[in-house]
């Protein structure tokens, strides 16, 4: 099961994307500032870019499914009971691990841009996808949710998990890191090996790796082993 | 044809032509056949395929309950590609240049500014139900009147919450009524002929047709 990239891109003006890379099995974390081009090359992976050049091919992936930075244009259901069952969900355990059993009544668009982040992630982490592309999936999110996706992810062992993000604190066990540098995809490595190379690198990591402790991935628990060894 | 003014005002009274007569819709539709771009336009705006299959089912409405069908859909026709080629040619802050000089900087500042957040909120629109069929099309939900309906409600409820958000935050700036606003025009090469034509196209549809034609 591969997604590999051939010169993938767009041009839009001065402003321009290109993308050259396989993608295995495990969790691929792609970083890049705002702006970058992070949504774009979601987009453009997953087939939604009419305009887009190169090419994408994907071997043995039967499902996939892109979520969106904005959960809003994911909702089908009339209630939050209604969105689940929507993904094909029993709604009421998979509510009960999201803290938001006491509002399947109502209509989701009611309900905060955080509250609508969780149930759409519990949906579509509920599901096993051949490729599964996040696109900021930890915006509108807290820390301690932040912290829950994260773990979900560190134990996906199935299938192609691609998480576009700007975040700097909480990320889950990565295989591979990718960077999005002056409109080219850059694959930085695995971890622990590749962190001294990757330029997006959030402060604490780059901190631990100037004391001389390299963290084995980027997970919490990584960065906490790292830092309780100085 | 870049003057707005002369844009919207040939829009207007070619629009007004076609809605009225066959004949004016046949003049204003041999006129937006010659003065602009035709075809490329209907190809270039997605929202001209969906209004045309929305006025088709009305069309077949009144055709079946005893009403001109027929006459109605190429009517409603020539004004849907007359509307189309307006909004091609628009340039952001136009419809403010418009307002203000034709009402000005209280009233017209106020009608421009709404002309363009609306315009500017039709793009997001399209933007947005690109997004929820892709999103509906990887749940499985096929097009039909099952997709539409929640691409509708999110499409409504993005836009009202948009204009809310737009509303508070005039609101929060200090923003009370009207505006300075210096109107600037730029002038085409076929403004003025192509203005005078879309004149001489409404004035042929006043014309009782046996003015034009001999009938026996």
């Amino acid at each position: 099961m591969k997604l590999v990239l051939d010169h993938a891109g767009v041009r839009r003006g001065p402003w321009s994307l290109s993308a050259n890379g396989t993608f295995t099995n495990g969790v691929h974390l792609i970083s890049g500032d705002v702006g970058s081009g992070k949504s774009t090359l979601a987009q453009i992976m997953i087939g939604l870019l009419p305009d887009s050049t190169g090419t994408v091919e994907k071997e043995a992936i039967r499902a996939e499914m892109i979520s969106f930075q904005f959960p809003e244009y994911h909702i089908t259901g009339t209630t939050v009971r209604e969105e689940c069952e929507s993904w094909g969900l029993d709604p009421f355990p998979l509510l009960a691990t999201i803290g938001l059993s006491q509002k399947h009544t109502e209509d989701p668009l009611r309900l905060s841009r955080g509250e609508l982040k969780r149930l759409h992630l519990a949906c579509i982490l509920s599901r096993n996808y051949d490729l599964l592309i996040l696109d900021e999936p930890f915006s509108s999110l807290d820390v301690f949710e932040k912290q829950r996706i994260c773990a979900i992810l560190s134990g996906k062992t199935d299938g192609i998990t691609i998480l576009f993000t700007h975040e700097q604190s909480v990320f889950p066990r990565s295989d591979y890191i990718w960077e999005i540098q002056d409109g080219q995809l850059h694959l930085c490595g695995s971890p622990p090996e590749c962190l001294a190379r990757w330029e997006h690198a959030p402060p604490v990591i780059k901190a631990l790796i100037e004391r001389g402790k390299t963290p084995e991935n980027i997970s919490q628990e990584d960065l906490e082993a790292a830092a309780c060894a100085i | 044809m870049r003057d707005i003014r002369l844009r919207t005002g040939t829009a207007m009274l070619l629009s007004i032509t076609a809605f009225f007569s066959i004949v004016g819709a046949a003049a204003a539709l041999f006129w937006w056949l010659i003065f602009t771009p035709n075809i490329r336009l209907v190809r270039k705006n997605r929202l001209v395929l969906p209004s045309l299959i929305l006025v088709g089912f009305f069309s077949i409405a009144l055709e079946l309950t005893g009403g001109d069908g027929g006459s109605y859909f190429f009517r409603m026709l020539v004004v849907i590609l007359i509307a189309s080629w307006l909004l091609a040619g628009q340039v952001r802050g136009e419809f403010l240049d418009l307002g203000c000089w034709l009402l000005g900087p209280r009233h017209g500042f106020e009608l421009g500014l709404l002309a363009e957040m609306a315009l500017q909120n039709l793009d997001t629109l399209l933007t947005d139900f690109d997004r929820i069929r892709a999103a509906e099309r990887m749940k499985g939900i096929r097009s039909g009147l099952k997709s539409i309906v929640p691409a509708g409600r999110i499409l409504l409820h993005g836009a009202l919450k948009r204009a809310e958000d737009t509303a508070e935050l005039l609101a929060v700036r200090g923003y009370v009524h009207g505006g300075t606003w210096v109107p600037e025009f730029k002038e085409g090469p076929l403004d003025i002929p192509a203005a005078f034509f879309a004149i001489c196209a409404a004035f042929i549809s006043l014309l009782p047709v046996s003015a034009l034609f001999i009938l026996y």
